[in-house]
């Protein structure tokens, strides 16, 4: 300051008294009073907003007056004011500040008579989409409510009311009381369950007088049990849409089976169940036999499953539908032997065999392909000489069989695949492959057609194949080399295989049919004969219902599954592999389709034949020229293809019975 | 530097009173209201009701209904229409701030007593706090001749009662006859 120029020294001055001048008379302009002390009514009003804070205990001065429960609108009609403050102050809004939800209310007292006008949508999203990253985990509920919320906005009643379009058929608080939204396990959640049925009766009227007479009605309503059904059980909370939609069908089934766990099970193992868990209502759902709103136990004459009712329930649908069709087991259970001992029986002893004979192959596999690989690495067994390729080939099938073969083998596959979507209609795959074919009745077409091919090869081979030995009948001996019949050579040779197998002999020299050819000849005839007429049974209900007992299609539709699945796995594994998969023959033998087998490969698996032909000078008379190069790939080329097709379908089977619910 | 910043510093404070002198206070637009209302709104006349520490919602509220000639008045119909929206609000922002200093009054205690219950009964729910200033106005504490004039002006139907007053003061005068309005009157000036 010191070395300041005195001229502008003295203009500094100036400003200098002016600011403070005019600092004197700005204090009484701008100086404010402290706050007074105490409680001024500054308190009443947020400090950042300006906005007036109305406590909740405000409200309850005249919302919460036991005395005074009722006002009297402006029009001189009774109107009830009263809330309960406990009931709010143990809700999930205890914490919420009144108008933070009525936020019309801005005014205590009340300016104009208030509208009820409360917005639960926007503030549950939003303040979901605020705190849903908490670590905290404290508004973890919200998810929840806004999943409903988009439910509920996919629902019947959010759509516009058919008699006032400027308003939804139900919001929010049509049902839930907000006062008394209770946190989960709470007794208020407990007493909102048992007043459900009553508020959808509400508007539901005709529904809830029907529920009223129900089991489940008389459980919730008279006796106060909260575990029974109430209407949000089966119709859902907020994902509510018309009964006659396949969504509502659906929902509802699920939801009886939360409860009713073993009437679910039992249901989904019949077929009305295993084409509905396929996504399809047109089979019997629960409520189409037991009945929605009216459901009673089947003791009650008025019930629809009473005896002297249920038929008139079959006929819905099996519009002729005899009194056969009541000693139809719907809840058949295969595992409850005391009440379905036949069912049972009849489990039991399928998957005794299926497992035994699976068992049985499957170790006969393993071993084989164990000795084949040992043998190979020891240089033995039979291998391909380059130096003298194939000319000579021994004709071992004639062209029907080729035919017969080919037809059989495709509608085999055929009936695996339509007819295990339902028994593994719990998968992906099977609603998938029957939504590709065009749902279960298309499906239903399908199998029943390839099923009709399947069983006319059989019968048109069997008469083939008499004709042929009738033929024969002078020379034809039936237990001989060429014979199909099993003899006691087979048994040596299966157990000289065994031996072969551990390496404790040599391998057995065979006739013209091996005992695994034999197995898998004779096979289908115990497949046709138990496949075939429980198919048939279950072919036409109503036909069948005729001659046999309703229990006749729980026995049939059982058996029919099982020995299919036997089939399948079977003939797609251990017949690939002895016929295609061993190493001898890895990756395929065309023979079935060429009808003809190299000369070297017959003598080495059927030298005894070979043999015997020789003997006879018979040899000649079978011996044909090399297939044609076209013959070899169109054989070789359909072998893949059908292989290919079986591993799919096994590996189908396999993920249906891995992923087999309980 | 040092002399820029001085400077600076002198212009903003030689400049400060000037920018506020642009829009009057609330405070500034209170002072006219000191001649009749008291200073800082605590009134010490006998028929002026105080308005220091009251509900600046309802000191607008009022104001706007003198404007728009809603409440009987003398002249303060014609002062309310000087004021824009926004200096009503900042003059009820200005008396809620102060402190109300309460004069005390001469009352009959028998009366009073009375009124208390008569209050408690019908009129607390809204003029919550035996009075106090909240969203229903000023009553505790207030001059008996204001308190008179005003619930006359209800009483002839020269200002309009306020939804649901009439019912309670019927239910009142319907308790107590005409000792009611005197009781709550009485009531009232006991406060302070």
């Amino acid at each position: 300051m010191n070395t300041m120029p005195r001229r502008i020294a003295s203009t500094a001055l100036a400003c200098l008294w002016a600011a403070v001048f005019s600092l004197c008379i700005t204090p009484a302009a701008h100086a404010e009073n402290a706050a007074p002390e105490g409680e001024t009514i500054l308190q009443h009003f947020d400090p950042a907003t300006g906005k007036r804070i109305i406590p909740n205990e405000r409200c309850l001065t005249c919302h919460g007056d036991e005395k005074e429960k009722t006002d009297v609108r402006d029009d001189g009609s009774k109107v009830n004011i009263f809330v309960h403050r406990d009931q709010i102050e143990a809700s999930v809004h205890g914490e919420q500040r009144c108008n933070s939800c009525h936020t019309t209310i801005s005014r205590v007292p009340h300016r104009e008579a208030p509208e009820v006008i409360v917005g639960c949508v926007e503030c549950h999203r939003s303040t979901w989409e605020k705190h849903k990253d908490d670590p905290s985990g404290e508004h973890e509920r919200l998810k929840v409510v806004v999943e409903q919320i988009d439910s509920f906005m996919g629902s019947v009643h959010a759509q516009p009311s058919k008699l006032d379009e400027s308003r939804t058929n139900a919001t929010c608080y049509d049902c839930h009381d907000a006062h008394t939204v209770g946190k989960l396990g709470t007794q208020q959640r407990e007493e909102n369950r048992l007043k459900n049925p009553e508020l959808c009766g509400s508007c539901h009227e005709k529904q809830l007088n029907e529920y009223r007479t129900s089991d489940h009605g008389k459980a919730v309503l008279e006796k106060k049990d909260s575990k029974a059904a109430v209407c949000s059980d089966c119709h859902t909370t907020h994902a509510i849409t018309s009964p006659e939609g396949d969504a509502a069908k659906k929902a509802i089934t699920k939801n009886c089976g939360d409860c009713h766990e073993d009437a679910q099970r039992t249901y989904f193992a019949s077929y009305h169940g295993q084409v509905h868990r396929l996504g399809y209502t047109n089979t019997a759902k629960c409520h189409d036999c037991h009945g929605g709103h009216e459901i009673k136990g089947k003791d009650d004459p008025t019930s629809e499953i009473h005896a002297n009712n249920r038929l008139e329930n079959c006929r819905n649908c099996h519009t002729d539908a005899n009194e056969n069709f009541l000693s139809f087991w719907p809840h058949g259970d295969a595992d409850d032997a005391e009440n379905y001992p036949a069912l049972w029986i009849a489990k039991v002893f399928m998957q005794a065999l299926i497992f035994g004979v699976i068992a049985f192959f499957w170790v006969h596999v393993l071993l084989w392909l164990y000795r084949e690989v040992m043998d190979r690495i020891q240089g033995k067994g039979f291998i391909e000489d380059r130096e003298r390729p194939d000319i000579v080939y021994f004709r071992r099938f004639p062209a029907v069989w080729r035919w017969i073969h080919g037809l059989f083998a495709i509608a085999t596959m055929t009936l695996i695949l339509t007819g295990t979507t339902l028994l593994f209609s719990h998968t992906a795959w099977a609603k998938a492959v029957v939504n590709f074919l065009g749902g279960p009745q298309v499906e239903g077409i399908v199998h029943r057609t390839a099923a009709v091919l399947w069983l006319s090869i059989f019968v048109a081979h069997l008469a083939i194949a008499l004709t042929n030995i009738w033929r024969k009948r002078q020379t034809f001996e039936w237990f001989g080399g060429t014979s199909m019949l099993p003899n006691w050579k087979d048994w040596d040779d299966l157990r000289g295989m065994f031996k072969w197998f551990l390496g404790r002999g040599p391998r057995p020299e065979f006739c013209h049919w091996t005992y695994w050819q034999k197995f898998d000849y004779w096979a289908p005839f115990w497949g046709t004969a138990v496949i075939g007429s429980s198919g048939i049974i279950l072919f036409a209900p109503e036909a069948t219902a005729t001659i046999l007992p309703g229990w006749m299609f729980n026995i049939a539709t059982l058996i029919h599954a099982e020995e299919a699945l036997l089939a399948a796995i079977f003939l797609n594994s251990v017949h690939f592999f002895n016929v295609h998969f061993r190493p001898e023959r890895f990756p395929m033998s065309t023979t079935i389709f060429t009808g003809a087998i190299p000369i070297e490969e017959f003598k080495h698996d059927h030298r005894l034949e070979y043999e015997r032909l020789v003997a006879a000078g018979e040899l000649d008379k079978h011996l044909v020229k090399r297939p044609s190069r076209r013959a070899d790939l169109a054989a070789s080329f359909i072998t893949s293809v059908l292989i290919m097709a079986g591993l799919a379908l096994l590996t189908l089977v396999l993920i249906g019975l891995m992923t087999m619910p309980d | 530097m040092t002399k820029t910043v001085r400077n600076l510093l002198l212009a903003v404070l030689a400049l400060a009173p000037a920018m506020t002198t642009a829009a009057p206070s609330g405070e500034a637009l209170a002072f006219t209201c000191a001649g009749c209302h008291g200073t800082d709104g605590s009134s010490v006349g006998p028929s002026m009701p105080s308005i220091a520490g009251m509900d600046p919602e309802v000191f607008v509220d009022a104001m706007k209904d003198y404007q728009a000639d809603k409440r009987n008045s003398s002249i303060m119909n014609r002062i309310a229409k000087g004021y824009t929206t926004q200096q009503l609000e900042d003059m009820a922002w200005f008396f809620a701030r102060q402190r109300l200093h309460l004069l005390p009054q001469k009352y009959d205690a028998a009366l009073a007593a009375r009124g208390k219950i008569l209050h408690d009964k019908h009129c607390e729910k809204c003029h919550e706090d035996g009075g106090r200033p909240g969203d229903a106005g000023t009553l505790a504490g207030q001059w008996m001749p204001y308190l008179q004039h005003t619930m006359d002006d209800f009483m002839s139907g020269k200002r309009d009662w306020p939804r649901k007053m009439k019912r309670k003061v019927d239910a009142a005068i319907a308790d107590d006859g005409k000792q009611a309005i005197p009781a709550l009157i009485h009531y009232y000036a006991s406060q302070h």
